[in-house]
């Protein structure tokens, strides 16, 4: 026997409860999906080494940033960026979002994995600048319409810093090449 | 038979390359931040024109047959663009890269923001090249580092940056105070104040006089090796030994000496520590 999450009637206060609880239940099957794939190389590293837990935690918090984005560029929500976006990086996405939004559009990535090179750590393990090349459907969407789908191997540079417990993406820019 | 399916398929995909060809709106390759241009059309009637940026989105009523004209304020975000026309439900395309504009600004990192004097490499200086509208200047540019402290010759590092990003490690200076670390890109300088702080003691001495009470033991001024007084707080650990075997008193420095009183009423001998350098010893006799 199946069982649905009851929500008992006759009391507001539990009701509003039981809406919280469907929302954020629904928010986080949202990001439920799992992150890219994501191979992480740091060869070509310096001038700092790489530390073996923050080796582990880069290309997993880059993945987390990508799978963020492809969720709230889908759904115009910019709010979802907050927890791996900060700065510039933030401030772009959050306005690219208001902006298509605003027009009426989505954009829709479908993610096929990234190959993450890390380029510059600096030497007070402060910051990581990285190069990107991922491997994305992109379909942009007017309404429920696809007026334009595509895919294409996309290089980028990112910038991500620590946070408490996690890295964050600073910068993130598309390039033509590296 | 043969030939003329190989030249039948041959014009088939060359008709088809036409038509993809055709599906493609003529965008510059790259274009500069901040920077307008055309797209030309072709054909009559209206069409909807859709730019979709890093952060930027639009969409907008064009008639075709003429130039789409994209503003500068619409592409100041570095990064990849897709323009889409779209008319008759099928839609032309096209991508373009919008590439930094000059460098205006730089994010600088310094650290640390005290740092012990006569430190090898102990500061680190790091500096993000960016244009007007935050878009990291990938062209290499020359990155001017130079600490300047008060009353001493500035020290400078020209670095050339690498994908947007220079960076130096530098030596601190011999005197304790604050100094200013720059870093300079064309006409646009970012500073931060380094304090330098006295690094660990050195020539530690001392003197012991014996009163009713015991031995009061001080020391010199403490100083690092460069001479700058020691910080307060710093540890200075007195050692007595006498018959009755071996004692250890730690002492914090206060304005710039440590003193403590021993009880000890024979002769002994009382040596100084802090941190690994090790002062002289001095021997007390027994009370009169």
């Amino acid at each position: 026997m199946r069982r649905a999450i009851a929500c008992p009637t006759g009391s507001q206060t539990r009701l509003i409860l039981c809406a919280a609880v469907v929302a954020l239940f629904l928010s986080v099957t949202c990001l439920a999906a799992d992150a890219p794939q994501v191979q992480f190389d740091i060869s070509h590293i310096g001038p700092r080494q790489m530390e073996d837990v923050t080796g582990r935690n880069i290309p997993r918090d880059w993945g987390r940033a990508w799978q963020t984005l492809a969720v709230a560029f889908e759904q115009n929500q910019p709010d979802l960026l907050g927890h791996y976006f900060v700065g510039f990086a933030q401030q772009k996405l959050a306005a690219a979002i208001a902006a298509q939004e605003k027009s009426g559009l989505r954009t829709r990535y479908i993610d096929h994995g990234h190959k993450l090179a890390a380029y510059f750590y600096s030497p007070d393990g402060g910051a990581i600048e990285l190069h990107d090349t991922a491997d994305l459907e992109i379909q942009v969407l007017d309404g429920n319409t696809v007026i334009h789908s595509e895919r294409a191997t996309l290089h980028y540079i990112g910038l991500m810093t620590p946070a408490a417990d996690h890295w964050e993406v600073r910068l993130l820019e598309s390039v033509p090449n590296f | 038979m043969l030939r003329l399916l190989s030249a039948t398929c041959l014009a088939v995909c060359l008709c088809a390359a036409t038509l993809v060809a055709a599906q493609q709106l003529q965008v510059p390759a790259t274009i500069t931040a901040g920077s307008g241009f055309a797209i030309p059309t072709t054909g009559s009637g209206t069409a909807t024109f859709y730019l979709v940026g890093p952060s930027y989105a639009t969409k907008r009523e064009v008639n075709l047959g003429t130039e789409i004209q994209v503003s500068p304020r619409e592409v100041r975000s570095a990064g990849r663009y897709i323009a889409i026309l779209r008319h008759d439900g099928s839609s032309e395309s096209g991508s373009f890269y919008v590439l930094a504009a000059k460098p205006a600004s730089l994010s600088f990192l310094a650290h640390p923001s005290r740092v012990p004097v006569a430190q090898h490499d102990g500061i680190i200086g790091v500096a993000f090249v960016f244009d007007k509208w935050h878009n990291l200047v990938r062209q290499p540019q020359t990155v001017d580092f130079r600490l300047q402290a008060k009353d001493a010759a500035a020290v400078s590092q020209s670095v050339r940056s690498r994908d947007g990003v220079a960076w130096t490690l530098m030596n601190s200076g011999r005197k304790a105070g604050n100094m200013e670390f720059i870093a300079t890109l064309g006409g646009v300088e970012e500073k931060r104040v380094i304090q330098q702080v006295a690094s660990d003691p050195c020539h530690l001495q001392i003197k012991a006089e014996r009163n009713p009470k015991g031995v009061l033991v001080e020391t010199e001024p403490v100083r690092d090796c460069s001479g700058n007084p020691v910080s307060d707080g710093t540890v200075v650990t007195f050692t007595a030994t006498d018959a009755q075997g071996r004692s250890t008193v730690d002492v914090p420095v206060k304005k710039d000496v440590a003193q403590a009183e021993l009880k000890l009423a024979g002769p002994a001998t009382i040596s100084v520590a802090s941190g690994v350098v090790m002062g002289n010893e001095v021997r007390v006799g027994g009370q009169p």
